[in-house]
Parts: C-alpha cells; structure tokens; sequence
C-alpha cells in the first residue's frame, strides 16, 4: 500500500512500520483470523484496518486519539501473520506503534494507575506474590459485590488457592548422559499463579538429559512491558537477561509470551548499542517443545490409560513463534490421543494484560474457544502458555494444563486424569 | 394472420419498429408460447438459421437463434460434443432461441445444470428496434449487465434474440440406464433423496410416479459396470439394465409420453412438493432431475388444480394464458419498462 | 429531520460510524488506488434495517454501497464520496440448510466458505471457489458474479444462486428466483447476479449446494515454458477431459507462491495443475488418459498429490498467489481479462512483449481452463511515473484480451477500475440498454453510482 509517513522523522521504529505498511496490499486475507474482527465485525477492528490507521496516524492525518481505541483492542496474537500472504510483519509494526506512541498518548489518572501498576507488580514476582495472595484470600468475600469491570476481571482470573514455589537448586542436574546446559527462563505470575509449571518443566528437561542452569540474576522477559509501550521499563528488563543469559547455549522458555517476548529484544533495542547481543540472544531462546524434539526427545511411558488431550495452540507460539508441531508430536510420541478444536487460529482473548483491559472482547473469545475445545470430546486440554491457561480454565470445565505438567506426570507413571481431579 | 420471416438481423429491426405487436416463433414446437394472440403480428425466425462460429476447443459455439435444436447437436456430435443442458423438444424441430425464451432443459440436465447454466452470450432486439448484447463468447465473463440470463424463461418479454452463444461439453464416450421399480411412490422419494445426496455424477435421475426410477450414467466404458453396480448395490436391486439406452432418452426429451394429453405443462417440482403435486389430477408425467421438475400431461381440470394449489407451472400446448403466476410485478415491469417501453413484444 | 438524524434513529451508536477514524478504514476495498471517504458508515444486523437504510437513502437522496469483506479487486466496493456503506459483515447468518433440497439460505455477510463448511456434514459443497473464499461474503459475490477455479465445469455464482430476496434503490423488496433448480418465468435473480450493486440489495440469498466429489486426483506438472503448458491445456481438451480445474502459474508467480507459503513447488518456467474430480472409477480413468498426456507433454517434473494434505498444498500456492506478489513488489495491479483458450499462448506472448516494452515485470496466474488471465503488473508506486506507466501497461492488456474476442473481466468485475473500458468492449446500443435499465430500476442513480457504466455511454463503433 502506498504511503506518505515521514520516515526520516521517526528513526528506526520508522522503518520498521513504514515497511510493514508498505507490504500490506488490502486483499483481507487477515480478517477471518482476527479475534476482534471475528467478534465486532468492523473494519476498524481488524488489522487490515489497524493497519490502515497507523498509517494515517503516522501520516498525520488522523489524531492519535481518535485511533486508540481500536488499536489499543488488538491483542496482538499476531493470527494475522500467519495468514498473511504478503508477509506483513503485523507483531512488529503494533509493537513499535506501541513503543512509538506510548509517551504522545493521553491516559486518564485513573487508567494511568492501574496501568502503571501492572506493570510495576505483574513481572516482579516479589511484587505480584503477595498482592495475589491478598486477592486470593479477599476473592470469597468481594465476589458477589457489584465491583467495577477492571477489578472484577483480574479477581476472577485468580486461582482459589495460590500455591507455594519451592527454592530451585542453582543447577539441575541431567538424567544420565548430558546433552545440553540450558538457562531456564522462569517467568513472572507463571512463578506466583502456578509454580508446577517450572516444576515440571524442569522434571521434564531432566529426563530428558538437560541440565538447566537457574541464574539468579535473570528479570521477567518485559514483554508485558514492550507490548504495554513502557519501552523503558521493557528495555531495563531485558537488559538484566542479556547479561544473565549471556553464557548459556540455550534459553528455554515455557510461557510462548515470554519465548516471543525475547525474540523481539532486537526491536526493542533497534538502533541501540545492545542491538546485536539482543540478535544474539533472541537466536537462542526456544521453547521447551522445540528444544526437547532439537534434542531427541526421550518419551516417558505411555499413560496408564488412553487419554484424548486437546491442544490449544497458544498465539505466541504458533504464530508468533510458528511453533505447532512440536508440541503435538512430543504428546504423540508420548502415546496421547491429541484432538484439533475448530479455528485453532483464534486466540483465547488471554493475550498477556488484555482480559484485563478489554474484559467483554476477553470473555466472548474466551467462551468461543471453550466451546470449540469441549467440542473435540477431549478430557483434558493441553496448552503452552499461562495466560491461556488462566483464560481457558475460567471458561470450561475440563482441566487445563500445561504441556510439560502434562509430560511430567507422565513421566512420574501417574494417570493424569485422577491427578488434575483431584 | 400477418406474418414476417426475416433472413437477417437487419430484418429484425425493421419489424420491431414496423409492428406494434409481436409475437417471435422459432420451430412452433411450444404454440401456446408461440401462437399470435389478437392483434398480434407472428415473427417467424426459422429463417434465422446457422452457426456462425464453433470452435469444438474452446467449448463454445454462436449461432443465429433460429437456428434448430437438432443442426446443432449434429455438429457438436462430430466433435465428441453435447449440449449438457439437453433442451426437449430437438427432434421435433425446437430452436436455441425458442428453448431460452422457455426456459427448458431436458433430463441430462442432472449432470450439469439446465439452460440457464450453459448460456454465454446473446444479441437481441430490443422493444426499440436496437441491437443489444450481453455476455460473451467465452466461458467466463463478468463485463457488463448479464442479458443474456434475462433471456431465459422470459418468453420474448425483453427483446427478441438473434444470435447467441453456449457453452458446451465433451460427450460422455458410453452410457447405461438402470431402470428400478420401486413398491411405492414414498419409496421412490426416499432412494431419490439418498441418491441426490451422493457424488454418484448422474446424467439423469427421473422419476416417473409412482415408483419407477429411470437412471442413466455416462463416462468411460471401463468405469461403467462397476459405477452401475455400486448403484445397484445401493438401490437394493438388480432392475433392469438398458445397454442401448439413447432412443429412449432421445424419446422422453422429445416428451412423447405427453402425446395424448390435451396441454403440457412444465412444472417447478422438488422432493418436498412431489407428494401433493401426486395428489393432483394431472396426466402421464416425469419428474427430471432428481424430482427437480415435472413435464406433466393434463387437461383443464389438472391445470385448475395447478392454479387453486398456487403452484407455478408454464403450459407448452394447449392453454391461452401460459405463465402461472405472472413475474414479480415491480422488478419486471420496470426492466420491461427500460427494454420495452411500448409492449411491442409478450408479457406486456 | 436531517439524513443523518434519521440514522441515528434507525441505529445505535455502535453500529452508525461517522467518526474519522471509524470512516477512514472503509475508504478502500482490496484495490488500494481508489479511496473515497463515506459520510456514514451502518451496521445493519436484520434485513429490515437494510430496506429502511436504502429507503432513507432514497427519500433523501443520498448514494449507497453496500459492502461485504471489502475483497473487490476492481473497486467494486469502494464508496461514494459523501455518501453511505451499508457494511453487511454482521448479517452473517445461515438462515437454514436443507440437504434434502440441496440448498442454503443465507444472509449476505456470510463468508462464502462457511457455506461449505455448514454444509459439509452432508456431504454437500457450495461450489464457487474465488481465491478470496476465506473472506468474502455471498453478498459480494452475488454483485459481482464471483468466479474461481472451477467455472469451465461448475459455472459461476450466477449459477448457484437459485432465488434472492432483494431491496430495490427505491426501497422496494422482491423475491426473485425460488428455491429450486427450475423456474418458470423470466431468470430475474440470474439477471440480477452481477450487477455489481447497481441495482439493489440482496437482503437473503438461497444457494444451490453440490455433493462433495468422491475422488479427486490432483496434479502438479512443471514445464520450460509458459507455452508448452499452455499446450498441454489445449491436449487435455481436445482429449475430451472436463478438469474441474486447470490452472497456471508462471517463474514470478510461482515464487511469490513459494515465498508466501512454502508450498514446495519445483523451480519452473510454468507449473500447471490439473484436477479431476468425480466418482472414483471415473477418476481412475480420466487419470490414466491424463498421466498419458502428460507424459508425453514434454513436463519436466511431474507429481500428483497422495492425500487430502498433499492436494491442499498445491492449491494453497495458488490460491495465496495473488497476495503473495506483495512480497516481490510494493505494489501491483491485479488485472482479470479473459481470451479465448485458443488464444492464451498467443495472448501470453503478447504480455510478455508488453512487459518488455514498458519495463515492467508482469507475473501471470491463470486459469487456464475458461482462458481467465490474471496479468499481475508489478511497479513502485514511489518511483515517478511508474504507477501511469503500470496503469497503461495493464489497459494494454485488457485491450488484448477484447481484440482477441474475450472479455474485460472474468470475475473481478468492473468496478471503477474497468469502466473507462466498457465503451471497448461494448457498443453504444449495449451501454445505453444497461443505462436505462438502471435508470429504471434507480432514477436517482444512488446504488453504487460511479460504477460499472463509464459516464458518456459513447460506445464502440
């Protein structure tokens, strides 16, 4: 599509949009894949109109403004992306949109508190743990108040009881021969809303021969940040896991917001010193599916009885990481029955803060996406990624979780049905 | 009764702008569409006759509207080609133009679809006096209004045609017809809604009430027997295999199991209608097309009950006022309006 | 009560659009050269907010596009400056589906392959196959008589559609057509089926659904030149074969297919694909005759899809080809024209003539079986002159395809884009006819005006 934004003006952020801008050529191909599209059925809330906007944004001759709204109700999936024939980099022209407009753009008090609250507690386990536990414990008591829609939203996403993470060792030791020495990211609220997730990541790496170094000095990956525009609190973040990463062969993530998360530190940093290590790194992030099947994956015995698991592909993972096999043939191979729900491709309204902020889109994604599991006849759902996680639980009534908790209790010979009833 | 037969297109303006009242005939082969009414001058166009362009691989040929049913298919036929829409009435002497102006396929019509599904392209003459095209002489085209569908079933009400262009199609190389009776007409109507349901690519499913089922495939001689003993197999039954079977399609296309009956009629049919159209008094008769429509035999009576029941029908022979029920009025009158201003031609 | 006022009554705020940014997204359909900016933009959710939206329009003489996806690539959607879109994304319903009759009946923001899939447990299909079926709606295909790949066998949409309930530009509502596959009486809704919007608005659609083929047997051949598959096409016919499909795609095609979505395609001049589609014994056969051909075709690698996954990704290139050229060029213009089959090599020779000519790459998807040419004509609109030059060379091509005794548009319709062209292709009587048909049916000339009909009706010869 041709435009006039003023690339010289804006730097290298600049670039980046006006490329993505220029490889869109309107055919559509985005719309049925759009979470809010599929729900609003307006042309202003699909990226093909997001993109649209930003151009004009840019261009100035729309008001910041009067975009936001719609932009602000992207949840950033990057679905279209993948279904994008003309490749149009989407995930990286609203995140440097995001980044660029940021501080030009007028929140209210209110808005600007919680905001800013998010995310100075969200990646700060420390921070997050006990406001969880204060939310936990107030849950039964404020749930029947009329409360208002940005309080009600997060207290129902809670669990009911917030367990406790167990000190980890500073290294985990491999299972027989050693084929790799990992870093593990170990993420924010995934360390305070359900640590079994490291847990087991770190159960099933072992038997796999990995050994997995837990350094201390790693942050929460800032895509919460990045993704929120805060490029200077994303930036801070990062910057403490370049250094701590900076030894290890492999960084494993098991949150697919996270994994994606790393990889953009190149556009974070674009024009920056740090630029080339955030290339460097980014190279070596992967998802823990990826790594196990890079690796040779060791299947643990098969479940004590057949088991019909449905895979929900988790955004950052299939399309921003366009990671979807992986995990499907590691379950395969570990003698799961894996079942495909209807529009795989939509997201489940999770999308790191959004249920928060856009609670109605939220739900309605989040109901669609139960419905389109529960169709499958699955008696569990598998997933690679907490906030989805989170999201789905809410809405169905299966158990929910994660591909590596799933694989551990696998591998501890436990029938994973009696364990996530009881 | 004044009449004209023009030779040429030229011709055909003139008379338009000549007479105030028309009425176009092809082969005769439908007089209650094309017999003048009071006042009316019969416009002739078997003088109107010939193909103009054929070209077997492009799967497409033009020829003047007049021009009879059978000289066409006699020329296709050298080519391994068919007109799949299989108009009725060839053997009796219908024109392209008469069977557009109708709106008639005949029974191979299952396989892909009726005249209004193989019509390209048409030049007419509109209430004025003016040569107008629409559509094309190729298989695909989107330019410009489509007249050339106008033309289907209007009975000459927008214009009268002069040339036009069809789609055609290579010639099934063999085919067969299995002929099954079924006990009654509700088992009939079962085997023909399980059988419309399968890509079993038919080249006709007829039914004639109460219970037989006249079935014809075509395609490859290799893949005929089995084809047709799937279909046995399905069915149920064995019936009774027709090994020469092209006389008999060529008779019912001819509709001379109507030959008795005082009028014809064609009657929009389909599964859910069959059982009360069979409560009818109505004639010897076929259901085409997998019940799809009838082509009924009938008297005054049958025809009474068509119109008190509000089911459409369009009468061939035998009936003054052909058309039940006249065409939605707004949308009609206001294309007749801009086509045919002065109501030189039917339908006014 | 002012135009807008009276929207406003008929529509809540969500759903009537007046501000910039809720307008500036609905200035362009899929052909980004043409933007115009709407005064208004509704959301209708019934039919009868539809009628009442064209009867305000009419009362007050305001113009109106209605618009499904916004897929058009001829501008076919594109607004009237000032005037109103009636977006029907919303009406998006499958009002019922009867596999006893074989049909659908759908409200016209109803995305075309969700036809299919709705109907699918059947064992029935909608047949109409636009490379945009993902996307667009029935609504849209209605107005623009949507093709695809299958036409030589299936038809288009013109004949699938079996009845249509239809709001006039006066606000009238008629039914046209029914729910069976004959009629009696003048083929109204067929007329209606590609008029591009000019004269109404369908509110309700019946569609006729097709048994989903038994077998198919899908095949990828790689040539040395664009003619020598074009042959091969020629062979296949002459051999008495009806393909549901033929389709080519040239080098430039071809990577852009690859680069999009890794289809694995051969390195080739041409690749064609060849699908047989029917019961299974019958497919055995035309198979044989076909690999026969093929083999003798002078194909330097031929390969033919296993499973049901196999065939995907060949159709999967083909089918993002068109979106997919973004990635060679930053902009193109997708041209539609249609020659005669005999004439393709001739035809294609002449585009490659052309594009030397004008110094512009042009990348070629066709389908081959009904001689449908989809010349791609790559340019940089930020180089001076070059986009004229692109425009030029694409209309070039159109003339090409008219001498040659086709047509200016198989399926993308006229739009805005094509309509200086009409008066080439048709004669002054033909243009006049179309023009008071549409003054019969819309005296003010509100329902998608500056479409289709170029404004003097001077016309050919």
């Amino acid at each position: 599509m041709q435009h006039r934004i003023p690339v010289e003006t804006l730097g290298k952020e600049g670039e980046v949009m006006a490329h993505a801008i220029e490889a869109c050529v309107h055919c559509g191909f985005c719309l049925p894949t759009c979470p809010t599209y599929v729900v609003l059925q307006e042309e202003m809330d699909s990226p093909r109109g997001r993109i649209f906007l930003m151009k004009e944004v840019l261009e100035g001759n729309l008001p910041l403004e009067e975009a936001l709204p719609y932009l602000d109700r992207c949840l950033a999936c990057q679905a279209c992306v993948t279904a994008c024939p003309s490749g149009v980099p989407y995930g990286e022209l609203i995140a440097a949109f995001r980044l660029h407009t940021e501080e030009k753009r007028h929140r209210y008090p209110l808005e600007r508190a919680f905001r800013l609250a998010l995310l100075r507690t969200l990646p700060h386990p420390e921070r997050f743990r006990p406001l969880a536990a204060l939310g936990v414990g107030l849950k039964p008591l404020l749930k029947p108040l009329p409360l208002p829609k940005a309080l009600r939203a997060p207290l129902e996403l809670l669990p009911e009881r917030l367990p406790k993470e167990a000190p980890y060792p500073e290294v985990y030791p491999a299972k027989g021969e050693r084929k790799a020495r990992v870093g593990l990211l170990l993420g924010c609220a995934q360390r305070v809303l359900r640590p079994s997730i490291n847990e087991a990541t770190l159960r099933v790496l072992q038997e796999n021969g990995v050994e997995v170094v837990l350094l201390r000095e790693q942050a929460c990956c800032g895509a919460l940040n990045l993704h929120a525009g805060d490029k200077e609190g994303a930036r801070a973040l990062a910057r403490q896991n370049l250094k701590a990463f900076r030894e290890v062969e492999y960084v494993v993530t098991n949150a697919a917001g996270c994994g994606s998360g790393m990889k953009e530190y190149p556009l974070l940093f674009l024009g920056e010193p740090e630029e080339e290590e955030a290339r460097r790194l980014a190279a070596k992030v992967k998802d823990l599916t990826v790594i196990l099947e890079a690796l040779g994956f060791t299947p643990p015995p098969p479940p004590p009885r057949p088991l019909r698991v449905a895979y929900h592909d988790a955004c950052h993972l299939a399309h921003a990481q366009g990671v979807r096999e992986a995990p499907r043939r590691l379950l395969k191979a570990a003698g799961v029955e894996v079942l495909e729900p209807k529009e795989w491709e939509l997201c489940c309204g999770s999308a790191g803060t959004y249920n928060l902020f856009q609670p109605e889109i939220a739900a309605a994604l989040g109901q669609r996406k139960a419905a389109n599991l529960k169709a499958t006849g699955a008696e569990l759902v598998v997933t690679g990624n907490i906030g989805c996680l989170t999201q789905i639980q809410a809405h169905l009534d299966l158990p929910v979780l994660h591909t590596a908790e799933l694989l551990a209790l696998l591998y501890a010979g436990k029938d994973p049905l009696l364990e996530t009833l009881a | 009764m004044a009449g004209v037969r023009p030779e040429r297109v030229a011709e055909v303006q003139e008379a338009v702008r000549l007479h105030p009242r028309l009425r176009p005939r092809g082969g005769g082969t439908k007089p209650a569409l094309s017999t003048p009414r009071e006042g009316e001058v019969a416009l002739d166009l078997s003088g109107l006759r010939g193909i103009l362009a054929y070209e077997p691989e492009e799967f497409v040929f033009t020829a003047y509207a007049g021009t009879p049913l059978q000289e066409v298919e006699e020329a296709l036929k050298a080519h391994g080609q068919y007109l799949p829409f299989h108009p009725p009435l060839a053997g009796r002497g219908a024109t392209l133009g008469g069977t557009v102006a109708a709106g008639l396929s005949g029974p191979l019509r299952a396989r892909y679809g009726g005249v209004r599904d193989f019509l390209l392209g048409v030049r007419f003459v509109d209430g004025e006096g003016r040569l107008v095209r629409g559509g094309g002489q190729v298989v695909k085209n989107a330019a410009g209004f489509p007249f050339h569908r106008l033309m289907v079933g209007a009975l000459g009400a927008f214009g009268v045609m002069v040339e036009l262009s069809f789609k055609v199609f290579p010639r099934p190389q063999a085919t067969r017809t299995l002929r099954v009776e079924m006990e009654s007409l509700e088992a009939a109507l079962e085997a023909l809604e399980r059988l419309r349901l399968l890509p079993l690519d038919l080249l006709a499913l007829d039914l004639v009430p109460p219970g037989r089922l006249e079935i014809r495939l075509g395609g490859f001689p290799e893949s005929l027997r089995s084809r047709l003993e799937r279909l046995q197999a399905l069915l149920g039954r064995e019936g009774e295999v027709l090994e020469e079977d092209e006389a008999h399609w060529e008779a019912v296309r001819d509709l001379a199991f109507l030959e008795e009956s005082p009028i014809w009629a064609k009657v929009p049919a389909g599964l859910a209608l069959i059982p009360r159209l069979e409560g009818l008094p109505l004639g010897p008769r076929r259901y085409l097309d997998g019940g799809e429509v009838l082509y009924a035999g009938l008297d005054g009576e049958g025809l009474e009950a068509l119109r008190r029941e509000g089911l459409p029908y369009l009468v061939l022979k035998g009936a003054e006022d052909p058309l039940f029920p006249p065409p939605p009025a707004p949308f009609f009158h206001r294309l007749k309006e801009a086509l045919d201003p002065r109501s030189r031609f039917p339908l006014g | 009560m002012g135009f807008l006022e009276e929207l406003r009554a008929l529509f809540p705020p969500g759903r009537l659009l007046t501000k910039e940014a809720e307008l500036a997204p609905y200035e362009s359909d899929a052909l980004t050269a043409y933007r115009k900016r709407p005064l208004a933009v509704v959301l209708p959710q019934r039919k009868e907010e539809v009628v009442e939206a064209v009867r305000l329009c009419h009362r007050h003489g305001v113009p109106f596009v209605a618009r499904g996806s916004g897929t058009s690539l001829s501008g076919g959607s594109l607004p009237v400056e000032g005037g109103l879109v009636i977006a029907l994304n919303r009406m998006n319903r499958i009002l019922r589906l009867d596999p006893k009759a074989r049909i659908a009946v759908v409200e016209p923001g109803v995305v075309n392959l969700e036809v299919s899939r709705a109907a699918a447990p059947y064992g029935l299909y909608y047949a109409p196959d636009p490379s945009s079926q993902p996307i667009s709606t029935i609504g849209g295909n209605v107005a623009f008589n949507s093709g695809g790949a299958h036409c030589l066998k299936y038809g288009m949409t013109a004949n699938h559609v079996l009845g249509l309930e239809v709001v006039t530009p006066e606000g009238e509502v008629v039914r046209l057509g029914g729910e069976g596959l004959e009629g009696v009486g003048p083929d109204l809704h067929g007329f209606f089926v590609g008029t591009e919007g000019l004269l109404g608005v369908a509110l309700e659609v019946t569609l006729r659904l097709l048994p989903k083929p038994e077998a198919y047997h899908t095949l990828l051949a790689a040539y040395g030149s664009l003619e020598a598959a074009g042959e091969t096409v020629s062979r296949i016919l002459r051999q008495g074969l009806l393909p549901g499909a033929i389709e080519i795609m040239d080098r430039l095609a071809i990577e852009a297919a690859e680069a999009a979505v890794k289809a694995g395609y051969p390195r080739a001049e041409a690749l064609l694909i060849v699908e047989l589609e029917g019961p299974r014994e019958e497919v055995a056969e035309e198979a044989r005759v076909l690999e026969a051909l093929i083999r003798e075709s002078g194909a330097q690698e031929v390969r033919v899809a296993r499973d049901e996954a196999e065939r995907q990704a060949i159709w999967k290139g083909r089918k993002a080809a068109f979106s997919a050229v973004g990635r060679l060029s930053p902009d193109y213009i997708v041209q539609d024209g249609v020659v005669p089959r005999s004439r393709l090599a001739e035809a294609l020779r002449e585009i490659g003539r052309l594009s030397q000519a004008y110094g512009l790459r042009v990348a070629n998807v066709f389908h081959a079986g009904d001689g449908n040419l989809h010349p791609l004509v790559l340019y940089d609109g930020k180089k001076p002159g070059e986009l004229e030059r692109a425009e030029a060379l694409a209309g070039e091509i159109l003339r090409l395809c008219i001498q040659l005794g086709g047509s200016l548009t198989g399926e993308h319709g006229i739009g805005v884009e094509k309509k200086a062209y009409m008066p080439e292709m048709f004669a002054k009587e033909d243009l006049e006819a179309m023009e008071r048909v549409k003054r019969a049916l819309d005296p003010k000339g509100l329902a998608n005006r500056g479409k289709v009909l170029p404004e003097v009706a001077h016309g050919r010869g």
